[in-house]
């Protein structure tokens, strides 16, 4: 109970004794089919608003814990917004029912210190970007808005105590003239920026271009829009929850969804450095998940709840926004297991075809499996690769034609297309690790 | 079972003498909130009805939430910083200091702008407790009874999932120029979300309804509407759909109505406002756009916006003509209309914003019967299709995105009838609405007398309304 996923080691534990709540969950006990689950949570959110905005500094700290019972299918959860021995009595008797229900003396509970508040990476980022985006020979209006969120999560169930979690990682926001983009990053350092700059130069570039005419052809997706579309088509799609709108979770295991180039785990141990999760927001230790196996599926993503209704189902998929809401099975850090096929062979059996390096939406209709994928722009392959810039570009198709349409996957995986996944109104930050991949016989909608 | 209090605003003031003196800011807000919210979830996923009520997989929580915000600051410097848990003691703002400001303003509404101190209800209205036990057996009773009706009507719908969330709020906040508020609400609301299959048609519906409180929510008529929306969803498509007039109902209502949120707010939304009607009245004389604060018997209605600002009626459209923009106190004075109470936080951790808070429609006297049935070639449309369009554009796009469309155009995707002087031809399962903004008012033709209020978010609320000029086509 001393390690942590990334290493940071006593100063990041949030709760500097696990054994007094431990023990008083273990009380609450009645029989055998019930399981208590306490979950303690520290968030922290620093905002840099563009200069001229009021209350340009925003800083959001909060704290506090659920206390949460399972049985037979049902659940009952108890959260407070403070972290304490009374707070916590007070959550086990909601969900007991009882009064003192842990006994008469509420547990000693005290929470370790916050980490240090450092803004000035955060009042780099801007400069920073300005630089990358200089560096292309373009200067251009630019408001930007960015963020450092940090999260501390501790989860007990019963005896046993999970390794303490912190995630920390950086959302940015950059409006132009043209438009706004958005999205995760696991550091403000340059690396990590060069590549938004991109993505903003060619927004600059294909900004009054006309929507890409429909047609049918050859598509190759960047790393980062290949992971948005994995996000879609296969991460949402085999969500157990996702699943049982139409028919039991169980049964989609070997069910074929793509050519056998495809191998796609759910990896929240793999995740950017200080993102990386030994355990999911239930405690279960997170798992290295095939979710397909050379295109077949293997193991849909689960959490307790859909593991208990399905015993097949591994646990340890399980996410939650907040203590607020109950968690549910979601996908952390996605990766597409790199091909064979050089990233200058892929393009070169798609000369004529059209390169897409980010989508900014996806949607899957769970019902009918369709999906939907946005790009704000796209570029022309030429002879050398990716040449002349389009305008945006709309992706409608079914999920199963989608995966069937993967001809070629690259062999340079790049970490990228994070961003916020909005599943039922839940935000979470998730990651992606893929290769290049050519499309092919995909039509582009009107 | 014991939920937050609130503190008193003698605690804030002593709070805000001690931010002052730790940090030497001319001027701080202190804003502090408490809440229990009681949220039943069902979710069986695609269970058939009607279910036996044991056999549901409930999920309830109990949710104890609390936190407070500062704004300090001046003309240069400025921080604004939000926590969960109690407020801190006056010796608990150590950590502050004249480090803590970032370049920045802050301003803050001021007694002579129009607040009134010293008028908000006694702390120990705050936040009553609630009986939460009797609400979550109610709760459940609402439930079951909605499943249960639903059964009887339409026995091929599957519940997808269920939510209903009962709770009460209340917040207080002070600042250093003089300005308290008190705020309390009590809210209820049910989401529920169906699908069904007919003859191979798959159609879906998701109902989201409030009430101030959960006795106001009535089993019997959301299983009606659910049903209503169900048996449409899943209708063949008609063979043709008349161009003529086009009746809403007050759901689809108020969501062409929420669309135009954005005309009716601050300084922007009034010069568009005014370009639309181009120099003719914007719609009918009988129309009336107003949003009200303080509006009896409203959600989230309350004596004082969440910066300490009385609230009051705003008549943003009168007879048909633009009548005055929704202006917050930053704004008072602005080409001579005075400002109300509009800035809202969505939470402790918000800022204030500006938003309507009960927008509607007014001035209806007709029967809504007598507007559908004096169709003589049109559509009757009953709400929106789920997951279809609903969205409009106010400003050039830059990009050409697709799908994206011109300005001062609006598109919705509904479900509805087809009507033939007064009599039902058949169904409509989907059907997309377009047109223009100016096309929107000034077809308006009757405006119903049966006005009912929907989140949106906010509140927004529109009677039935007979349009004509707008463009219908089958879709799907």
């Amino acid at each position: 109970m001393t390690s942590n996923a990334n290493g940071a080691g006593q100063r990041r534990r949030l709760i500097s004794d696990v054994a007094p709540p431990a023990d008083a969950l273990t009380r609450l006990v009645a029989h055998g089919d019930q399981q208590f689950e306490a979950f303690f949570e520290r968030v922290e959110s620093v905002e840099l608003l563009p200069k001229g905005a009021p209350n340009r500094v925003r800083l959001r700290k909060e704290q506090g814990l659920a206390v949460r019972k399972i049985e037979n299918g049902r659940s009952r959860l108890a959260a407070a917004d403070t972290i304490s021995g009374p707070a916590f009595a007070a959550c086990c008797d909601r969900v007991a029912g009882t009064t003192r229900s842990i006994g008469t003396a509420p547990p000693r509970i005290r929470t370790g210190r916050w980490p240090a508040l450092r803004l000035a990476e955060i009042e780099q980022a801007e400069s920073r970007l300005t630089r990358a985006v200089n560096r292309r020979r373009v200067g251009f209006p630019m408001e930007i808005t960015a963020r450092r969120h940090r999260r501390q999560v501790q989860v007990i169930r019963s005896r046993v105590a999970a390794p303490p979690q912190f995630e920390e990682y950086f959302s940015l926001q950059v409006t132009t003239p043209w438009g706004v983009w958005g999205g995760l990053l696991p550091s403000l350092a340059a690396e990590d920026l060069d590549p938004v700059a991109l993505c903003l130069v060619d927004r600059l570039r294909s900004r009054s271009l006309p929507p890409e005419r429909p047609g049918r052809g050859v598509i190759v997706l960047g790393p980062n829009a290949a992971a948005v579309l994995l996000h879609e088509v296969v991460a949402h799609a085999l969500e157990a929850d996702t699943l049982a709108l139409s028919g039991s979770p169980d049964q989609v295991v070997g069910l074929k969804l793509g050519g056998p180039e495809l191998d796609v785990v759910d990896d929240p141990r793999s995740a950017p450095l200080a993102c990386k999760r030994s355990s999911d927001d239930e405690g279960t230790a997170a798992i290295s998940r095939w979710l397909l196996r050379r295109g077949r599926v293997r193991q849909p993503l689960a959490d307790l709840a859909w593991a208990e209704r399905y015993p097949s189902m591994i646990p340890g998929a399980g996410r939650r926004a907040s203590r607020h809401r109950l968690p549910g099975p979601r996908t952390t850090h996605l990766e597409l297991l790199p091909g064979a096929i050089p990233e200058r062979e892929l393009f070169a059996e798609a000369v004529g075809g059209l390169y897409i390096g980010e989508f900014e939406r996806g949607n899957l209709d769970p019902f009918d499996g369709r999906c939907v994928l946005r790009a704000p722009c796209g570029r022309r392959i030429g002879a050398t690769g990716p040449s002349d810039h389009t305008g945006p570009v709309e992706i409608r198709s079914r999920a199963v034609d989608l995966l069937a349409a993967v001809a070629a996957v690259g062999d340079r995986p790049l970490a990228g297309g994070a961003g916020w996944c909005a599943k039922d109104g839940a935000l979470l930050p998730v990651w992606a690790r893929c290769p290049s991949v050519r499309l092919e016989g995909l039509e582009v909608a009107d | 079972m014991k939920f937050a209090r609130l503190p008193g605003t003698r605690s804030l003031r002593l709070a805000l003498g001690a931010v002052r003196e730790r940090t030497g800011v001319p001027g701080a807000e202190l804003y502090v909130k408490v809440g229990n919210t009681r949220r039943i979830e069902i979710d069986p996923w695609m269970t058939p009805l009607p279910v036996d009520p044991d056999d549901l997989d409930t999920q309830v929580s109990i949710l104890d939430e609390r936190g407070w915000a500062l704004r300090a600051g001046g003309a240069n410097r400025a921080l604004f910083l939000a926590d969960s848990g109690p407020l801190p003691e006056p010796n608990g703002w150590r950590r502050l200091s004249r480090h803590s400001l970032r370049p920045g303003t802050l301003r803050l509404p001021s007694p002579s702008s129009g607040t009134s101190p010293g008028t908000a209800p006694s702390a120990a209205a705050d936040l009553a407790e609630h009986e939460t036990d009797d609400e979550e057996t109610a709760g459940l009773a609402l439930l079951h009874g909605v499943l249960r009706r639903l059964g009887e009507r339409v026995p091929e719908a599957r519940l997808i999932r269920g939510r209903l969330d009962t709770g009460a709020s209340a917040a207080v906040l002070a600042s250093t120029t003089g300005v308290t508020g008190r705020t309390a609400l009590r809210l209820a609301t049910v989401e529920l979300d169906f699908a069904a299959s007919r003859d191979g048609r798959q159609g879906h519906c998701r109902l989201y309804r409030a009430a101030s409180n959960l006795q106001m929510l009535s089993a019997d008529s959301i299983a009606s509407e659910i049903a209503e929306r169900l048996t449409l969803a899943t209708a063949p498509a008609p063979p043709f759909l008349p161009a003529g007039e086009v009746a809403v109902s007050p759901a689809l209502g108020c969501y062409l109505l929420a669309l135009l949120a954005p005309l009716l707010q601050g300084r922007d939304g009034w010069r568009r406002l005014r370009e639309f009607g181009a120099g003719r009245p914007l719609g009918p004389p009988q129309l009336q756009i107003v949003d009200d604060g303080a509006l009896d018997a409203g959600w989230m209605s309350a004596a004082q916006d969440d910066e300490g600002v009385p609230t009051r009626a705003v008549g943003l459209v009168r007879d048909g003509e633009p009548g005055e923009p929704l202006l917050s106190w930053e704004d008072d004075g602005w080409s001579g209309f005075a400002a109300a109470g509009c800035r809202r936080r969505s939470g402790w951790r918000a800022l204030p914003e500006l938003c309507h808070s009960h927008l509607h429609i007014g001035g209806g006297s007709e029967a809504p019967e007598s507007i559908r049935t004096g169709i003589v070639h049109g559509c009757y449309l009953l709400d929106r299709a789920h997951d279809g369009r609903c969205h409009a554009t106010f400003e050039p796009s830059t990009n050409g995105s697709a799908g994206s469309l011109a300005e001062g155009r609006f598109e919705v995707d509904a479900i509805g009838l087809v009507i033939r002087r007064g009599t039902v031809l058949g169904e409509a399962p989907r059907v997309r609405l377009t047109g223009t903004v100016r096309q929107l008012l000034q077809g308006i033709r009757a405006i119903g007398n049966d006005l009912r209020f929907l989140p949106a978010p906010g509140a927004v609320g529109a009677p039935t309304l007979l349009l004509t000029g707008l463009q219908v086509e089958a879709i799907g």
